[in-house]
């Protein structure tokens, strides 16, 4: 199917043939942690969900047959566990789509911030948000302890740039940088003015103002003390234009897991999510041009047409994913693992219904991380203490190295399936 | 009905100062309703929750004394103690109780203390654009959120400054200077752009790819039902560049004719516009004339700026999307073939049944097959396809309905596409620059510059500019007098950076970062109170502003607190009467419209697809609620008006599809009424007391209080208590699961909720909440009334027990009710404008003094925006 998707005229090179040239990051030369620990953690997630019935496989354990959308990752079944009868518990409706991350509430503290606030302070970038072929306003996936919906990295140009900066781009944000922090004195100066004019209590009231001010000085030095260091460079090269319209999402996709698989091998950050939006959009897939857009074929009313082709963009993404874990694979890391087995990779989504705003039953699949991989596992949601899609989060998150047990209305773990 | 007041509104006079240092000695008749109606479960050292009320006299000195005996009143008129499970206590016993409390602890509850709060995000962004000129200025994509504090975003608890946020005001501050005081840009490169028809975007029905030609069909406005672009271009330099486009006529033997050349348009569309945009949103290059059906090449100078790519429309098309002309043309069509009207009954009506439509499959090219299927099948049913049945009728209202029309018109698109007439693109070049230009925005920057930093007079040093810079621009962005002390400071970084070495610009970039993170200008009201506890001059002037504008003060109220002059009462109610707003789309409108009433959640709703309720829809009913508000502000209307009104603002079109019937203004205007007048957005007349008109019967509410899909009695119990009635229920328990509906309709929610709340911890505050709610059960998710729950057969059950103990049937016996007790409304208003406006929630004496004026405007007939006026200029409002 592949070869038929838009993006066969991409003149550069898959990232798997590309050469990057490291330079010596903590990460790599660190000391030796627990062993077989993941250090990385990637989720996508989609807008529009997930066919229910193309997705799940009809058969639970290690010898199910594999569903349509899923049939691209035959090569690699042993490499990840399909999970169905999971959910948040979460009400209905479309504002609750952002629950994918963030458990019941939507809106609050989501995983990969969780993740990232963890042990992606340790890389250059604590995490990377990224969505494909979004074209339209904000849609936040990741959400910081805070609340805030984190924006996304729409431009391939500009994962680039921060990945990879030119010469040019980096004295440029060194001047800013510098110059920044040398007129904070000033500043300071003025505030403190301010400051002792004040009654008590305002004036502990403005003392998050100093103590934000610090941490940001802090954070400048960081990344004044980075520009210093020899700057990773690739020899990946991007198409002359960035594929930001929703028609070219499938294109966008694969560009944007090349760079990601790049930013994980470089050890420049540990976690990323991608948001697959869905609009109008009208692909064509295996030169056959759908029979609506995405959006429109998400509410199929059980139509065997449309829901075929919905079916075949979420194939085609499927197919995206598939790439991106075999490039993962293919990559190994200083201490000899798979890049793959080197991080935890989550599909799914907030929205287990399109064509029914329903939030029950969330298609869900976890590849990578060096779990015990290759069955479908499939939960009862009726059963009485039936496990929770958070529950599995907290089991991702115990791999990773981070001491939690709960998470959002989960207070428990699926490590019995994954362990 | 009419019910006994709370207790609040009987009160009179009760503002007295009773400041005593001594212990006030509690009075006999008080300890004696004390000791029969508390003290059983609040005395001695095992009081319950820790209440001791056994106290033979108060100390008003104490602080812990004063909230103590104020949560006393509050549970007292609030109804909430005696407990039900108690003897209740007599009307006289509560009156006798609060006259007593009441104004020693208004005498010791001083008004104001609203904390130093930052700018909220709306008016931070509304300051940047008036301060630094950048009219375009949005928040970049990701700025941090303000956190959302008894239902507002704006209140001085929730405005906390977090190292997000100061990251954040340090990247605007960059890319404001980076606007303002640009670098240098390398020179344009001269490069060439080819893009062929697998380039072109198909965005919903609009195009197809036919071998080796795109094919339009509709001349749409939307450009995504009509237009399509080469969405991997993207120009790198603002100039002037050569386009050439490659197009032909497409038609065939069975499509229909098409006279004279066909019009394509090429617009300049921005890369990253989003497909929901009109075309008008577009700037318009260039007309060709598409008069051959083999491909024909044409050329053409146009300007283009920095990230455009180019946009193509067939102008003249024959297929339109505008419901009312293409349902006319449809018409005639299947009167001509009954074979073409019958293969469209066949798809929308699957079933037969023409009471049961299914256009949810026919979206897109899916729909056009499905017909196309049933046209060619020489076994085609033609039983109903005359003009005249029940089927027909049926078909042409949904092609007549803005609901249904747009699917059906997308999946026509495709008879276009296929059979024409339709205009085919081949392809488009674009090469250039030929020259390089200015783009609207580099000439907006240069404007920007010039206002912030002035023309360099002869002889003026870089450090003069700087100097005279800062006189005028610093009291502006600190909204205030600024001290030499501070300017000096700011000086500094502008000439310590160029001693270093920096160039002028530079200097200026620093300088202005610089200015944009200072607390001086990211926080409000930060100066001390003056000695009464009042806002000093420019404090007013600043509240009183970002409460009527969001944005910073103008050169008027400077002048006037410059003066002295803001404080006096006449003064500043000529200032806010001059700044209050006057239309709809005023941001304060929005703004508090949108928190107090949630409608800026509506967005963000999308009805399920059986509502068929679209996105014209959803923004009509934010419209409706927006001006009704605004209406009554401007016209000075009484308080009732916003319950039970004999208006509304909506189209006609929508009160009968949504409210379910038709207003007089129609019945009396001349018929038949066009699409036009249909649709128009107008002051419709509705007979008060029915089922719609008022907030409770709007559209946006009951959407905004439901979610799209199903309703919740308590979430919209909960919210009418909270923002209408003001009496704030408790935050819902944790791990409570959500109410589900029955799917199999065995239950109906008051079922489910009875089984949900029978545990007595849950039955307290569901006493109040739950019989709210079901009073507004007869509308569904987007607000049409219903007379069943949905899935069953069971009628609806509205009826339930007010707070005050008064019972209603259903809504229209609660609007009566409250329209009986608008002191209620309209002090709950009342309450949301101030805590809007001053960043706190009112404590215990401003809100004596709220419902004194609230009382005051009832009692003098007076309207809304006397009230707004009385509520500026109180002392609430001045204080700190």
């Amino acid at each position: 199917m592949l070869s038929a998707l838009q993006y066969g005229r991409r003149q550069f090179l898959r990232a798997g043939a590309t050469v990057i040239a490291l330079p010596a990051l903590e990460a790599f030369g660190g000391r030796a942690a627990a062993p077989h620990r993941p250090r990385n953690f990637v989720a996508i997630g989609t807008y529009l969900g997930w066919h229910q019935n193309a997705f799940f496989p009809r058969q639970a354990g290690r010898d199910y047959e594999l569903s349509p959308t899923l049939a691209p990752l035959a090569g690699i079944r042993e490499q990840f566990t399909v999970f169905s009868g999971l959910d948040h518990r979460a009400p209905n409706g479309h504002a609750a789509w952002s629950n994918f991350l963030c458990g019941m509430n939507p809106g609050s503290w989501s995983l990969d911030q969780m993740i990232a606030d963890s042990i992606g302070q340790q890389t250059r970038i604590p995490s990377i948000e990224l969505t494909a072929g979004s074209g339209e306003g904000p849609q936040a996936m990741s959400f910081t302890r805070q609340g805030v919906g984190l924006p996304q990295i729409d431009r391939p140009s500009v994962l680039y740039k921060r990945l990879f900066a030119s010469e040019a781009d980096r004295a440029r944000t060194e001047y800013l940088l510098a110059s920044g922090e040398s007129s904070l004195d000033m500043v300071l100066d003025d505030a403190n003015r301010l400051q002792r004019a004040l009654p008590s209590r305002d004036r502990a009231k403005l003392d998050e103002y100093f103590e934000s001010i610090r941490a940001v000085e802090k954070r400048m030095e960081r990344q004044l003390a980075a520009l210093d260091e020899p700057a990773a460079t690739t020899t990946y090269t991007l198409p002359d234009y960035d594929p930001v319209t929703p028609n070219l999402q499938i294109e966008a996709e694969g560009i944007l897991y090349d760079l990601s698989a790049l930013a994980l091998e470089s050890g420049q950050t540990r976690v990323i999510t991608m948001f697959l939006h869905g609009l109008g959009q009208v692909f064509s897939l295996d030169g056959r041009q759908l029979v609506a857009g995405y959006h429109g074929l998400s509410h199929h009313g059980n139509d065997p047409v449309m829901i075929r082709d919905l079916v075949a963009i979420e194939t085609a993404h499927v197919h995206c994913l598939a790439q991106f874990l075999g490039q993962l694979e293919q990559k190994q890391t200083v201490d000899g693992r798979s890049l793959l087995d080197d991080t935890i990779i989550l599909l799914g989504t907030g929205m287990g219904d399109a064509s029914r705003h329903s939030n029950a039953n969330l298609p869900t699949l976890v590849a990578g991380g060096g779990f015990k991989h290759g069955s479908h596992v499939v939960v009862d949601p009726k059963h009485a203490g039936a496990p929770l899609l958070g529950d599995l989060y907290v089991t991702l998150m115990q791999r990773l190295g981070i001491e939690t047990d709960r998470f959002s209305n989960a207070s428990k773990t699926m490590n019995e399936v994954l362990l | 009905m009419r019910q006994s007041l709370p207790l609040m509104l009987v009160l009179t006079g009760a503002i007295a100062a009773a400041r005593a240092d001594e212990p006030a000695v509690v009075p006999q008749p008080i300890r004696a309703i004390l000791a029969g109606r508390c003290l059983d479960c609040h005395a001695g050292d095992t009081a319950e929750a820790g209440v001791r009320l056994d106290r033979e006299a108060i100390d008003w000195g104490d602080p812990a004394q004063v909230d103590l005996w104020r949560r006393v009143v509050e549970v007292i008129e609030d109804r909430r103690m005696p407990p039900p499970d108690a003897e209740p206590a007599t009307q006289a016993d509560r009156v006798a109780i609060v006259a007593f409390l009441d104004p020693p602890i208004i005498g010791h509850t001083p008004f104001g203390g609203t904390p130093p709060r930052r700018l909220s995000r709306d008016e931070y962004a509304a300051t940047i654009r008036r301060l630094c000129h950048l009219p375009a200025f949005a928040l970049p994509v990701g700025f941090p959120l303000d956190t959302e504090r008894h239902g507002f975003d704006n209140l001085a608890e929730g405005l906390m400054l977090s190292p997000a946020h100061l990251e954040a005001y340090a990247l605007v501050a960059r890319d404001v200077a980076e606007e303002i005081f640009p670098p240098p840009r390398p020179a344009a490169t001269h490069a060439r752009w080819e893009a062929g028809p697998r380039d072109l975007a198909l965005s919903f029905s609009a195009a197809t790819l036919h071998g080796d030609a795109v094919r339009l069909a509709s001349r749409s406005i939307d450009s995504m039902r009509s237009c399509t672009w080469p969405s991997r271009i993207e120009m790198k330099d603002s100039g002037t560049y050569t386009i050439t486009v490659t197009a032909s006529q497409f038609l065939s033997p069975e499509g229909h004719r098409f006279e004279g050349p066909m019009k394509l348009e090429v617009y300049a569309r921005p890369v990253s516009a989003t497909d929901r945009s009109r075309v008008s949103a577009f700037r318009l290059l260039h007309t060709i004339e598409v008069s051959l059906e083999s491909p024909a090449t044409t050329a053409f100078e146009a300007d283009l700026y920095e990230g455009d790519t180019v946009l193509f429309r067939w102008a003249n098309a024959e297929m339109t999307h505008e419901f009312n002309e293409l349902a006319d043309q449809m018409e005639v069509w299947f009167r001509d073939d009954p074979r073409f009207l019958a293969a469209w009954q066949h798809a929308v009506f699957p079933s037969g049944d023409p009471a049961r439509p299914e256009t949810t499959r026919l979206r897109g090219r899916n729909g056009w097959d499905i017909v196309s299927e049933h046209w060619s099948d020489p076994a085609l049913d033609l039983s109903d396809a005359t003009m005249d049945t029940k089927k027909t009728k049926k078909l042409v209202d949904l092609w007549r309905s803005m609901a249904s029309t747009t699917a059906l018109a997308d999946a026509l698109c495709y008879f276009y596409h296929e059979r024409g007439p339709a205009l085919e693109i081949h392809g488009v070049v674009i090469e250039g620059p030929s020259k390089s230009i200015e783009s609207p925005r580099d000439r907006a920057r240069a404007a920007a510059r010039r206002a912030i930093v002035g023309n360099r007079k002869d002889g003026q040093t870089d450090r003069d500019v700087a100097r005279s810079m800062l006189r005028s621009f610093l009291p502006k962005a600190f909204r205030r007098p600024v001290s030499d002390a501070t300017a000096k400071s700011f000086l500094t970084i502008a000439t310590r950076h160029w001693d270093e070495g920096h160039s002028f610009d530079e200097g200026m970039h620093l300088l202005l970062r610089s200015i944009l993170v200072s607390p001086r200008f990211l926080y409000r009201c930060i100066e001390p109170a003056d000695a009464a506890g009042n806002l000093d001059q420019f404090d007013l002037a600043t509240r009183l502003s970002y409460f009527l504008t969001q944005g910073p003060p103008d050169g008027t109220l400077v002048d006037l607190a410059t003066r002295s002059r803001l404080g006096e009462s006449w003064v500043l109610r000529r200032e806010a009467e001059r700044l209050l707003p006057k239309r709809p789309v005023d941001p304060m409108i929005r703004s508090f419209v949108g928190q107090w009433l949630d409608t800026k959640l509506l967005p963000g709703i999308m009805p399920d697809a059986k509502f068929h309720f679209d996105d014209e829809a959803t923004a009509l009913a934010r419209q409706e609620t927006e001006t009704f508000f605004t209406d009554i502000l401007t016209k000075n209307l009484p308080m009732q008006t916003f319950i039970d009104p004999d208006f509304t603002f909506s189209s006609i079109a929508f009160v009968q599809r949504n409210y379910g019937f038709t207003p007089p203004d129609a019945k009396e205007a001349k018929q038949p009424l066009s699409q036009e007048d249909l649709r128009k957005f107008q002051r419709l007349t509705i007979p008060p007391g029915g089922r719609y008109g008022g907030l409770l019967g709007q559209a946006a509410i009951l959407m905004a209080t439901a979610n799209g899909v199903d309703t919740q009695p308590v979430i919209r119990g909960a919210w009418v208590l909270e923002n209408i009635l003001g009496m704030p229920s408790p935050p819902p328990p944790k791990n409570v699961p959500a109410l589900t509906p029955d799917t199999k309709g065995a239950k109906t929610p008051r079922d489910l909720l009875a089984a949900h709340t029978q545990e007595a911890s849950c039955a307290v505050c569901h006493a109040r909440i739950d019989p709210v709610g079901f009073a507004f059960e007869n509308y569904d998710p987007v607000g049409r009334w219903r007379a069943k729950w949905p899935g069953t057969d069971a009628p609806i059950d509205a009826s339930g027990t007010l707070p005050d103990g008064a019972v209603v049937k259903n809504p229209i016996e609660f609007k009566a009710w409250l329209v009986a007790n608008i002191d209620l409304f309209s002090t709950c208003v009342a309450e949301k404008l101030l805590t809007y406006a001053t960043g706190r929630v009112p404590n215990y004496a401003e809100r004596r003094e709220i419902e004194k004026l609230v009382r005051a405007n009832r009692e003098a007939g007076k309207g809304f925006r006397d009230l707004v006026l009385d509520l500026i200029d109180s002392r609430t409002f001045r204080a700190l």
